[in-house]
């Protein structure tokens, strides 16, 4: 199985461990990721403010025009605002006739065209349709027993086209990966619940209050580990989980890490590949029984 | 409920402001809602929001210009996409909130802290065609202005440090695409035909 990957911004930046997990993990399961060449930034949620919705979304079609060109491959994306505007520009291009003219001539404007012939995937669907819980499960060398996990969808990747891959409020997909890494998925009411995205710089009390929220969600259900695909999501509850502390005289203490950092633990893969130093939660505590160090 | 004080004293309809609204990309969809407020109950961020959406509609339909343009209301949205899945009417009020903050941003409403962290983020894209952290956070840190910069440094030094001390943040950007030019000339002829097709 090959694929291009594009990873965009965050996995070259403050989700580089995300990036490392996976490449292992795909490894591991014989698929074969190739970064998608010369890619460019989605957009994320901010272009089509400033510069428009149209084109921003052709921003993102250059990408896809990139691949179509260099051979066609399924184009898989690890962050869901990047999923998000990656698949919502290609579906409107395969099917708004007005914005394919539009976008068909500023694609040629800069030299690029583009006949609509990709698909792009979220990782978390093209690991669950393509490879399959089975084969997954059977990969796995060290069986996460007794760990209780909250699987943490966010919000983008389940919502831009809701219901074709999974539940767009209680998505189920994660927590079967979970299952099928041998561990326990939690009931987890706020598992698809918005983190509060790019307030964290402006506002940040936005962050810590949706934050809060999710955390205590989990907590509820008995988590001690949280795992999810966005690194937007990771980095809010992660890296700001001791500000929701101090905002909100909490004293949460659990460990987020990208789903792939838990598959490469449990496929016993080399622990270089795990990349728990990044995870400022330390998740050594909850991790040290199953012979992992952090 | 703030709901109480929507409407004081007598309101002044103002077509042009619904019909500015309504020559947006997105805008048109707004005929449609039917005010049922399923978008502000699904809102991760609706309680901090000086409306709902379904009450910035209202108010943009009534022609209320300023009360809907100096409202947070779009820039409280995070496009987590909530309400763009439950709308009964199927809009997209995501990309409608997009529209609003773009209308907000060319008029100069820009009091939020928001419209300088959107405006500093395109100007790292630009330059680079992909985002460098340390790139938006000095764009934003300039566009704030020198007196918020204690403010910031205040609320964001431990996070900082954390992100360096566990690797995240990089302090150098990342290597730009060979393509960023032909990316730039496709935007700015997307911009060009977007707005021939406005008028």
């Amino acid at each position: 199985m090959r694929y291009f990957l594009y990873p965009g911004c965050s996995m070259e930046a403050d989700a580089r461990f995300y990036l490392t997990s996976l490449e292992a993990v795909a490894g591991a399961l014989d698929i074969e990721l190739q970064e998608l060449p010369d890619w460019n930034c989605c957009g994320a949620t901010v272009a089509s403010s400033v510069i428009g919705d149209a084109p921003a979304q052709v921003m993102a079609l250059r990408n896809l025009g990139l691949a179509e060109t260099s051979g066609g491959l399924d184009v898989v994306v690890g962050c869901s605002s990047c999923y998000m505007n990656l698949s919502q520009a290609n579906r409107r291009f395969q099917k708004d006739p007005h914005f394919r003219a539009l976008a068909s001539e500023s694609l040629a404007a800069g030299g690029m065209k583009y006949e609509g012939t990709v698909n792009v995937r979220f990782i978390l669907e093209m690991l669950v349709n393509d490879v399959g819980y089975e084969r997954i499960a059977a990969r796995v060398k060290r069986p996460l027993k007794g760990l209780k996990v909250a699987g943490y969808v966010g919000c983008e990747s389940v919502r831009v086209h809701p219901w074709e891959f999974d539940d767009p409020e209680q998505p189920v997909a994660l927590d079967k990966l979970v299952e099928a890494l041998g561990a326990t998925p939690v009931p987890f009411p706020l598992k698809a619940r918005c983190c509060g995205s790019s307030h964290n710089l402006p506002q940040t009390e936005i962050v810590t209050s949706c934050s809060r929220d999710i955390l205590e969600s989990a907590a509820a259900g008995e988590a001690q580990l949280m795992v999810t695909p966005c690194p937007m999501c990771q980095m809010n509850m992660d890296v700001y989980q001791s500000d929701v502390n101090k905002a909100h005289g909490t004293s949460f203490n659990i460990p987020v890490l990208f789903f792939t950092q838990l598959m490469a633990i449990a496929f016993d893969l080399a622990p270089s590949t795990y990349g728990l130093k990044a995870n400022v939660v330390a998740p050594g505590p909850v991790l040290s029984k199953f012979g992992v160090t952090a | 409920m703030a709901d109480a004080n929507a409407s004081p004293g007598r309101l002044k309809y103002d077509a042009g402001f619904a019909r500015e609204v309504y020559g947006l990309e997105n805008g048109s969809y707004l005929k449609q809602c039917m005010q049922c407020g399923v978008c502000a109950v699904s809102c991760a961020t609706f309680k901090i929001m000086d409306y709902s959406p379904r009450r910035l509609f209202a108010l943009i339909r009534a022609g209320r210009k300023e009360q809907a343009m100096k409202s947070n209301t779009m820039w409280m949205c995070t496009s987590c996409l909530m309400c763009k899945a439950r709308c009964p009417r199927g809009i997209p009020i995501i990309d409608v909130m997009h529209d609003l903050k773009g209308l907000a941003l060319k008029q100069g409403y820009v009091n939020y802290p928001q419209a300088a962290l959107y405006e500093a983020f395109w100007k790292d894209l630009a330059c680079r065609g992909k985002v460098f952290t340390g790139g938006v956070i000095k764009n934003y840190v300039l566009k704030r202005g020198l007196n918020n910069l204690p403010k910031i440094i205040g609320q964001q030094k431990d996070v900082g440090l954390k992100m360096l001390s566990h690797g995240r943040l990089p302090l150098l950007p990342p290597k730009a695409p060979k393509g960023k030019k032909q990316l730039m000339q496709m935007v700015k002829r997307a911009q060009e035909l977007e707005q021939k097709g406005a008028k």
